[in-house]
């Protein structure tokens, strides 16, 4: 009976007492991932709660136009808005003119309150009377000066089509009162290439002896679109987040982000 | 008894693997995302229209209504027979080296360029005799160019008489 109790596997106390640990294991482990954390002041024994919210905001020539912010003071709901970039960029009436830039200052504010790093995704294509993107028409004709790419921004190469480009600000973007909350420009003016009054498709008819050639703009009708798309992600283990968020490997070194 | 000994162990176990699982979804992210863009508006319809008075052609051209704005130029042939002068009332058509004549004002939707006068004269130069009329043998041909406004950086329009069109596609019909 002895020799039977010695090839229990666990003694049933030690059983008892890991299971404890382990459930208190998850349960600490619970509270860290949680989106606060208490902070003691013993000598005031005052405390308060540290919460973390983050948030980011797309602006354009000064003005936030899209944002998403998370709120846990209301229940953890996201405050967000999805504005339409360039509704400022013509006067009513006024039809795009080739050739003009206009004005277009693109930027990031970290509108949470923890720190964060950035990156941008811009496409642009154009689209047909239907919605339809048409593929065949050049990207390059819709000209997004990007400005301060180095010092700065970094351009993702790898990323890289005629229709997208991918920008990551390569500096610790901090919370409003930790440090600068908005990044330099990434755009600074749109134009559209006046190239575009050369592209035409010719129709050929013919009708006996006569030959009537027509000539269309192959970009008459059609709209233009940009997109820009901001992603953040906290700080702390930055290159796990990033990855884990973006698929992209980072590397974060004081405060200075690089692509691996 | 040692049944329930191996599914409390196994139970910690697996307790004790996962605890460590929630830590890798707790990364803070976020975004935010704007669009936007406008219909681009090319082409244009452009009409001469001609006047004939007393050995003058009275010329001007429209751009239809609902045309985008163009530059326009234009000059007169004739034979030998004739000589050709331009005058301008409107103070806005100026001769060019290659014997257009160029209308210094885009032209926008709805609007005419002013008037170009084509006076026609003898060979000589002589002024012919209000009066005479020979419809077989005078023959004063007018021919007109548009191109649509381009503009600069600022926003400046301007003419562009040297961009070739890219007919990259040309549909139908039977080459000659």
């Amino acid at each position: 009976m002895k020799e039977k109790r010695q090839r229990k596997l666990l003694p049933p106390a030690l059983t008892a007492v890991l299971f404890a640990a382990a459930v208190a294991m998850l349960v600490f482990g619970s509270v860290e991932g949680t989106r606060a954390a208490l902070t003691y002041y013993s000598e005031t024994y005052a405390s308060r709660v540290q919460m973390y919210d983050i948030g980011v905001s797309l602006n354009e020539n000064g003005e936030s136009v899209s944002w998403r912010d998370y709120n846990s003071a209301a229940n953890g709901t996201w405050n967000e808005n999805t504005g339409v970039l360039l509704s400022h960029m013509l006067d009513d009436g006024e039809s795009v003119k080739p050739g003009k830039a206009y004005k277009e200052n693109l930027s990031v504010t970290n509108s949470g309150n923890i720190n964060q790093y950035v990156r941008v995704t811009i496409y642009k294509y154009w689209l047909d009377q239907d919605g339809n993107k048409m593929t065949e028409l050049s990207p390059d004709l819709i000209d997004l000066h990007l400005v301060n790419l180095g010092t700065d921004w970094i351009v993702d190469e790898e990323a890289a089509t005629p229709e997208r480009t991918v920008l990551y600000y390569n500096k610790l973007l901090y919370a409003e009162g930790e440090g600068i909350s908005e990044t330099p420009l990434f755009a600074d003016t749109l134009t559209i290439d006046g190239k575009i009054a050369d592209k035409v498709t010719q129709k050929r008819e013919t009708d006996g002896v006569y030959t009537t050639i027509t000539t269309s703009y192959d970009y008459d009708g059609v709209q233009f679109r940009i997109e820009a798309r901001v992603d953040a992600v906290q700080e702390h283990n930055a290159a796990d987040a990033a990855k884990s968020a973006w698929g992209k490997d980072v590397t974060v070194n004081s405060g200075v982000l690089s692509l691996d | 008894m040692k049944k329930r000994s191996y599914f409390l162990a196994v139970l910690v176990l697996a307790v004790i693997l996962t605890a460590g699982v929630g830590k890798a979804w707790a990364y803070f992210t976020t975004y935010a995302e704007a669009a936007g863009g406008y219909t681009i508006q090319l082409g244009d319809r452009t009409e001469i229209r001609e006047e004939y008075e007393e050995w003058v052609k009275h010329v001007s051209i429209a751009n239809d209504a609902e045309s985008q704005p163009v530059y326009i130029r234009a000059k007169a042939f004739s034979g030998t027979a004739y000589r050709l002068q331009y005058l301008d009332d409107s103070g806005r058509w100026t001769a060019g080296e290659d014997g257009y004549y160029y209308y210094s004002d885009m032209v926008k939707a709805g609007e005419s360029t002013g008037e170009l006068l084509i006076k026609i004269s003898s060979a000589d130069g002589m002024d012919i005799p209000g009066g005479e009329k020979d419809g077989d043998s005078f023959h004063v041909a007018v021919i007109y160019e548009s191109t649509p406004v381009r503009y600069d950086t600022e926003g400046n329009p301007y003419a562009d008489w040297k961009s070739v069109l890219d007919s990259g596609k040309v549909e139908g019909g039977a080459q000659e």
